[in-house]
Formats: C-alpha cells, sequence, structure tokens
C-alpha cells in the first residue's frame, strides 16, 4: 500500500469515526477529545495505554514474522489464548522465586502457541493447505478447547469461574511503574521488536524468509525449503503470540480465562499492516492503536459513546487493509 | 476519409503514452496490398504496441489509423479458448445460425474451405488444448482470415515454431498476400526478414529508425537500426580437452505430453551442449530433474559423484541453473541488486558468516557482478523491477556464474532482452566454457544454439532424436527433427 493510499484510508475511517460519535448522538470533537484524555490524560492513563500497547504489540509482530514469509496468520489470537493456557496451568503449578518460574512461564506461553501456530504450518507444508482458512478456524477452537480445559478436565477445586488458580504473587510479571498495571512485559515486548528488525536485516535466517515471502519459485530455485519455511514460521509466530498471552497471564490477569483477550489478535493485523511489517513501525502503530483501545472506555464513560464504536472503526480498518492481502494469498493458492 | 495509394492500412502520426512512459512516438506506416511488410524493434520498442493500434484495439494518444477493409491480429500469445473445439474458436462471436441454434455443420465447413484455400490444414474438431502450438496458431490465423481481413498483422508468429513450420507459415503468407491481402510481421528473427519480407520498417524507442526494402538492405544493418549501435562479437572459442563432467542416464521425469523419457547424454567440462527443440518438448522437465525442483527416474551424476537430492545439494555440488522465467523463478524484483546477489549462495562461506549475511562480501560479489556484466543501474541498491530485462538478465547470469559453476544450465538464456544484452551474456557463455564449465544450453532459438553449442542434441517429444557435432550442423536436417521428422 502506497504512502498516499495510506493516508486516503487513514482519513476515511477518521470521517466514518466521526460519523458514527455523531450517529451516537454524541459531538465528534467531544468524543475525541474525550478518547485522547482518557488515553493520554496522565500517568494512570498512559500506563495503561502503554499496557494495550504492550497487548498488541506481542501478536501484530506474530502476524507480521508469518507476514514476511508469506503466509497470512491471521490466528494470532488463538495461539495467543493457548500461550496464555499454557502459561496459566505453568503459573500455578510452578512454586519458587519469581526468576525461575517467571522464565518457565514465559516459555510455556511461547510453547503453547507456537504448537498452536505449528499445526497450521505443518498443514500448509504438508498438504498445502491454506494458512488463512486453518488460523482463522483453529482461533475458534482455541477458545472454546481453553474453555473447556479450565471449567472441566483442568478446573482448580476452590476457584470459582471457568479460569485457573491464581498465580503466586512472585510469578507476577514485575511493575515498571509502582501504582499501576504496566510490567516489564513492555520491555520485553520492545526488546523483540528489535531483535526481529535485526533477524530480518541481517540473518542469513531472516533472509530465507523474506525470500520465500516475496517470491516462492525463486527461493525455492534458490535452495530455500518452502515447506520447512512454513512450518517453522508458523511455529515462530505463535510462539511470539502464545509468549503475549504469557505476558497478559503473568502480568495483568494473574490467572487464565479466556476473557484474556478482548480481540487483540485480530486488531493486530491492522497493527501489523499499519505498521507496515515492519518491527520498529510497528511499534508506533501498536501506540496508536493502544491509544484508541484505552481511550475508548473513557470515550464511553465521558461522552457516552459506546466503546464499539472504536470495536468498529478498527475492524474497517482491519477489513480495508488486509483485503488485498487475502486475494495475494487465495491467488497464490491456487 | 480515404487512405492515400492504394494501401490497406494508413498509420498517420502515431502517439501512445501510457502514464509518462512514451511508447509510440509519433509513426508513419502504410501497408500495401500484396507485401509481406516485417516490423522490428528490440523489446520495448513499440511494436506490439503499433500493432494493437493499428488493429483497433488500442486508441492512439494522437494520430490516426485509416484502413480499408479489417484488420486482423494474430496475437504472440494465443487468444483462443482451450477448452473449445477448433470450428467453435474459429466462428466464436460471429456464429453462423439456423433459427436460434448454432449451425455447427455450416462453421465446421467454414473451417474446412477456409483452411484448404489457404492451406492451413487442422482439424475442425480438434480440442484446442490437445494441440501443438504450431497448428494452434494455425487455428488463430484461421480465426482472423473467417473475417476476411484487408491487413492481418502478425505478432511474433515464429517465436514457438520449428523450422519447418515458419517456412510452410511464410508460404501461406504468401498465398494470403498474392490475393491481395496486407501481411505486416512482427518479429527479432532477421534472417526470417531477409528471407520472406518485401519491406522492412525497424522502430527503436517508439520512433522509426529504418525503412528499407529488404533487397536494399541487410541483417547487419538491420541489426545496427534495431540497436542502435554495433553488436560486439562473440566471445571467441578456445580449444579445450574436454573431460566428462555431467551425465545423465537414462532420465524420465515429468508427465503428460511435456515429459522426459528415458534421456541420457553426457555434458564435458569446457563444452556447450545445445538441446534444440521446439518448446514443450521436455525443456522444462530436464531442467527441473537437475536443478532438483521434480521428482525423476534415473541416475545424474556430476564430477563422479552421484547428484540427488535437494535444490540446495545440487547447489553445493556445483549446479547453477539460469532458469526460463527470470522474474519468477530467479529474482526477487522488490530486492536490491544487492540482496539478489547473494540468493543462493545466502548459506555458506564467504556470504554466511555465522548467523548473519556479510554485507560487505554480498556488496562486492553485487559489485563484480554488475562490473563484469555491465548492468545498467545507478547503484547496488537498485531494487530489480526498476531495471530493463537485459539488466536483470545480466544479474540473474552474473550470479550464475559467479562461483565458477561445474555444471552451469541456461535455460532461454537470452530470452526477450535486447541484442546487445544477449551477445553479452552468449560470450560469458562461452568463457565460461573456455574456462571448464560443462555447460547445458537449452533454447528454443536454433540460431542461439548453432552460435553457442559444441554439440547439438534435438529433442523431440521428450527423446533425444539426434546428435550433432560442431561442423557437422546440418541446420535443415536440425530443423526438420525438431519438427517430428524421423
Amino acid at each position: 500500500m502506497s504512502r498516499a493510499q495510506r493516508w486516503i484510508l487513514g482519513g476515511l475511517l477518521v470521517a466514518v469515526a466521526a460519523g458514527v460519535i455523531a450517529l451516537a448522538g454524541a459531538s465528534p470533537l467531544a468524543g475525541f477529545a474525550a478518547l485522547v484524555r482518557g488515553a493520554l490524560g496522565g500517568e494512570r492513563q498512559i500506563s495503561e495505554t502503554l499496557v494495550q500497547t504492550t497487548a498488541l504489540l506481542f501478536p501484530a509482530l506474530a502476524v507480521a514474522f508469518a507476514f514476511r514469509a508469506g503466509l497470512f496468520n491471521i490466528g494470532a489470537e488463538g495461539q495467543l489464548i493457548v500461550g496464555g493456557l499454557f502459561a496459566g496451568v505453568a503459573g500455578s503449578a510452578l512454586p519458587g522465586p519469581g526468576f525461575v518460574t517467571i522464565p518457565l512461564i514465559l516459555a510455556a506461553g511461547a510453547a503453547g502457541g507456537g504448537a498452536w501456530g505449528a499445526i497450521a504450518g505443518a498443514l500448509r507444508a504438508r498438504f498445502g493447505g491454506s494458512e488463512v482458512i486453518a488460523t482463522l478456524m483453529l482461533n475458534i477452537v482455541a477458545a472454546l478447547l481453553a474453555n473447556y480445559l479450565v471449567a472441566g478436565p483442568l478446573h482448580p477445586a476452590g476457584v470459582a469461574g471457568a479460569e485457573t488458580a491464581p498465580l503466586p504473587v512472585s510469578s507476577w510479571l514485575p511493575v515498571l511503574l509502582p501504582g499501576t498495571r504496566l510490567t516489564i512485559a513492555l520491555v520485553i515486548a520492545l526488546a523483540l521488536a528489535a531483535g526481529l528488525a535485526f533477524v530480518f536485516a541481517r540473518t542469513v535466517f531472516g533472509y530465507t524468509l523474506r525470500a520465500a515471502g516475496e517470491a516462492p519459485q525463486a527461493a525455492a530455485r534458490a535452495g530455500i525449503d518452502l515447506r520447512r519455511t512454513a512450518l517453522v514460521a508458523m511455529s515462530l509466530s505463535g510462539a511470539i503470540a502464545g509468549l503475549g498471552g504469557a505476558t497478559l497471564v503473568a502480568g495483568v490477569l494473574h490467572r487464565f480465562n479466556v476473557a484474556l483477550s478482548p480481540g487483540y489478535g485480530f486488531i493486530a493485523i491492522a497493527v501489523a499492516l499499519v505498521g507496515g511489517l515492519d518491527p520498529v513501525r510497528i511499534v508506533a502503530a501498536a501506540f496508536a492503536f493502544g491509544i484508541l483501545q484505552s481511550g475508548s472506555l473513557s470515550m464511553q464513560a465521558l461522552a457516552h459513546v459506546p466503546k464499539d464504536a472504536v470495536a468498529f472503526v478498527e475492524g474497517l480498518a482491519i477489513v480495508g487493509l488486509s483485503a488485498r492481502r487475502i486475494a495475494a494469498s487465495a491467488a497464490r493458492a491456487d | 476519409m480515404r487512405a492515400s495509394s492504394g494501401a490497406t492500412l494508413e498509420a498517420r502520426g502515431i502517439v501512445k503514452r501510457f502514464g509518462s512512459v512514451l511508447a509510440v512516438d509519433g509513426v508513419d506506416l502504410a501497408l500495401e496490398p500484396g507485401e509481406i511488410h516485417a516490423l522490428c524493434g528490440e523489446n520495448g520498442a513499440g511494436k506490439s504496441t503499433l500493432a494493437r493500434i493499428a488493429a483497433g484495439i488500442l486508441a492512439p494518444t494522437a494520430g490516426e489509423v485509416v484502413a480499408r477493409g479489417a484488420v486482423g491480429l494474430v496475437h504472440q500469445h494465443f487468444e483462443l479458448v482451450d477448452r473449445l473445439r477448433v470450428w467453435e474458436n474459429v466462428v466464436l462471436g460471429r456464429e453462423p445460425r439456423r433459427g436460434l441454434r448454432l449451425d455447427a455443420s455450416a462453421a465446421r465447413e467454414r473451417v474446412r474451405s477456409l483452411g484448404a484455400a489457404y492451406g492451413l490444414d487442422v482439424d475442425p474438431d480438434a480440442v484446442v488444448e490437445t494441440l501443438p502450438v504450431g497448428v494452434a496458431q494455425r487455428v488463430e490465423i484461421l480465426r482472423e482470415l473467417a473475417r476476411d481481413p484487408a491487413t492481418l498483422v502478425l505478432d511474433e508468429p515464429t517465436a514457438v515454431l520449428a523450422p519447418a513450420e515458419i517456412d510452410a507459415l511464410f508460404a501461406t503468407l504468401r498465398a494470403l498476400a498474392a490475393r491481395g491481402t496486407s501481411i505486416a510481421v512482427i518479429t527479432h528473427k532477421l534472417a526470417e526478414v531477409v528471407a520472406h519480407a518485401d519491406r522492412v520498417t525497424v522502430m527503436r524507442s517508439g520512433r522509426v529508425v529504418l525503412r528499407a526494402a529488404t533487397g536494399d538492405t541487410s541483417i547487419e544493418a538491420i541489426a545496427h537500426a534495431m540497436v542502435g549501435a554495433d553488436i560486439p562479437a562473440l566471445a571467441q572459442r578456445v580449444e579445450v580437452a574436454a573431460r566428462p563432467a555431467f551425465a545423465a542416464r537414462g532420465l524420465c521425469a515429468g508427465d503428460g505430453a511435456h515429459a522426459l523419457r528415458d534421456v541420457s547424454f553426457a555434458v564435458g567440462r569446457g563444452e556447450i551442449v545445445g538441446i534444440a527443440g521446439v518448446e514443450g518438448n521436455g525443456q522444462s522437465a530436464l531442467t527441473d530433474a537437475i536443478a532438483g525442483m521434480s521428482t525423476y527416474e534415473g541416475e545424474l551424476v556430476l564430477d563422479g559423484q552421484p547428484l540427488r537430492g535437494t535444490p540446495a545439494a545440487r547447489i553445493a555440488a556445483g549446479v547453477r541453473v539460469i532458469p526460463q522465467d527470470r522474474r519468477r523463478e530467479a529474482l526477487v524484483l522488490p530486492w536490491s541488486i544487492a540482496e539478489n546477489a547473494a540468493l543462493g549462495d545466502h548459506a555458506r562461506a564467504p556470504l554466511r558468516r555465522g548467523w548473519t549475511i556479510d554485507r560487505s562480501a554480498r556488496d562486492a560479489l553485487a559489485t563484480q557482478i554488475v562490473d563484469r556484466f555491465d548492468v545498467r543501474a545507478p547503484s547496488i541498491r537498485t531494487p530489480l523491477a526498476a531495471l530493463s530485462g537485459g539488466n536483470q538478465q545480466k544479474v540473474v547470469v552474473g550470479r550464475a556464474l559467479g562461483h565458477a559453476p561445474a555444471l552451469l544450465v541456461a535455460y532461454q538464456p537470452t530470452r526477450g532482452i535486447d541484442v546487445g544484452a544477449a551477445a553479452l551474456v552468449q560470450s560469458r557463455l562461452i568463457e565460461a566454457r573456455n574456462g571448464g564449465a560443462a555447460v547445458l544450453l537449452i533454447s528454443f532459438e536454433l540460431d542461439e544454439v548453432q552460435a553457442l553449442a559444441d554439440r547439438i542434441l534435438v529433442l523431440y517429444r521428450g527423446a533425444v532424436a539426434a546428435e550433432f557435432v560442431r561442423g557437422h550442423f546440418d541446420r535443415a536436417r536440425i530443423g526438420a527433427l525438431m519438427a517430428g521428422a524421423a
């Protein structure tokens, strides 16, 4: 998408947002003002915006990672949930000091998300199945399966809802700003973005991924194994999303339940595309969407605009940005 | 308005602009009844655009086309409905009717009588996708003739034909011309122009740079006009004692009509073996088998070692392939020259250093390719998509030859590139041979195979029909074998 197209789409979205707010019976200007105040109006608001930024950044990096390898992973949501489930189960069972348990919890989350991503990767590598369909469907499977497990077989005694037992306080992610929910998850996410930028720009592995994504036939003739690339890329993409799920469990909820994500894995697609699939620009895009996420609540409270208005506009952004990618991916699968 | 003199088609001051690109820049052209007019030029010179304007498919930005009678255009890439029968294609859009029904017998009869009148023999009930290319082209010509055109324009009609089929085509065109039709043939094969055309118009960069009767000009003069410079002479071949390097034994690959059936041959170091054949006779299956891109039966040997495994294993063993379709099979178009230079060698030293790609080694390799192959680009950071076809191909060939391959497979290495670039690529292939590489040249252009090869194998329907050694190339015999003569 060209720079001009991006501006046009952005302008259209702002116009639609203004229209939606007006339809909800509020003044668009007041709505926007409430949104900005709610997201950036003070230390507490900014820290909450950064919590949302972090939650979006992991799955957005996951989506971008797969995309660069030519794979449209729209299953970051499911991978995030499975990662959260693994992290919640591990975290509520593991005793010990945080410097031991926290890395194990995060690793469990990455492993869970990675395994979930690997299913779609294996289907693509083995049978040439479309990863778009597989990841989309696996989202639903993940949510229902995880809910079933924490409500049934894995349901801990003495817990009321469909969720794991709470994590011991020692296993909570350290907080960056006292009195807020902002944890070192943000640092991990930023480090991950920098790491991915390096992988793409400098490493042999990143080079093979990009070649497979940009020109699969040329890549195959140059000795790059496309099947292996698909499996590895989907697995690592899932692992990144699963790691994000683990940071939500260990940093925000301190337990696992399926309310873990209000759709971060879907919004992440728009974040990744707005960020041009470039890890550094995705950080900026995640912050912008983080403002929308956290500001929408105060817009609802102060300007009486339903927060669904933001979800509506985000949904439009996802459709607008991904339509061409889906078409390209479908054309390749033929 | 009437066309001046007796011209069936007259184009005056034609200009065609695509965005910022000026494809045709003020061209006048008149086609006289009874003549075969050759329109020559390099890729991108504007010939095809002019043809489409003449046929009324494109509107010119400026200028006018005056035609007396219908204009038929035979496309370079046939525009036939593959799943329909010959007669259905010929009458498509102008179906004879009987009441509300399609009159199939009248349509069949029309195809038969047209075919008989012009010597274009085709079974009206054959399904187009089952036909060989030469026959499919006859269908395309028949379809245009069914409209009784005063002018017939053919865009690169000989690109996919064997020499005997080319002679038959021009015999048909001559017969058509004798009945008063104007014929324009777009081609870049200059030997055909001189042999068969009455007049020639050469275009370069959208302008006409030469008009002549073919009797008053020469291949050299036409080539000079096309390129705007003299064609560099090919590199000299040096006598090299060829020693066995590569062998294929009992190779069966691919499936269907384009399969390779029990092919055995050897290529020595210091030798160019040319595979002559019309497209679709097993060339792709052969290339893919050697590259490791497909499964096959039989045995491949390189320098005494069995050659097998993945494409990566073949590359490691010293095999380099210049694939047919550079844009899809060889290059990552959005990437820079530097990034493309690494493709295929990215996983080994000197480009690989631990986990990372050594960017200075990569840039040095790219600079070496640009210098040695005269790649015209602002810098090694220029994306491949911004280069001309010829310069893209120089990058592909330069990369393949960069590491002194043991076996080089060059599949249509000069396809669709300008004459100057083609001469450079051909010279580099000869130099690689002189330097001790085993070179397998697979080309649909017999001229190219003849110019470069030490031995020629004729590939017909997936099997080697005959072998010729340099000094004993019998062009007529090779051409006949390419067309299936026993």
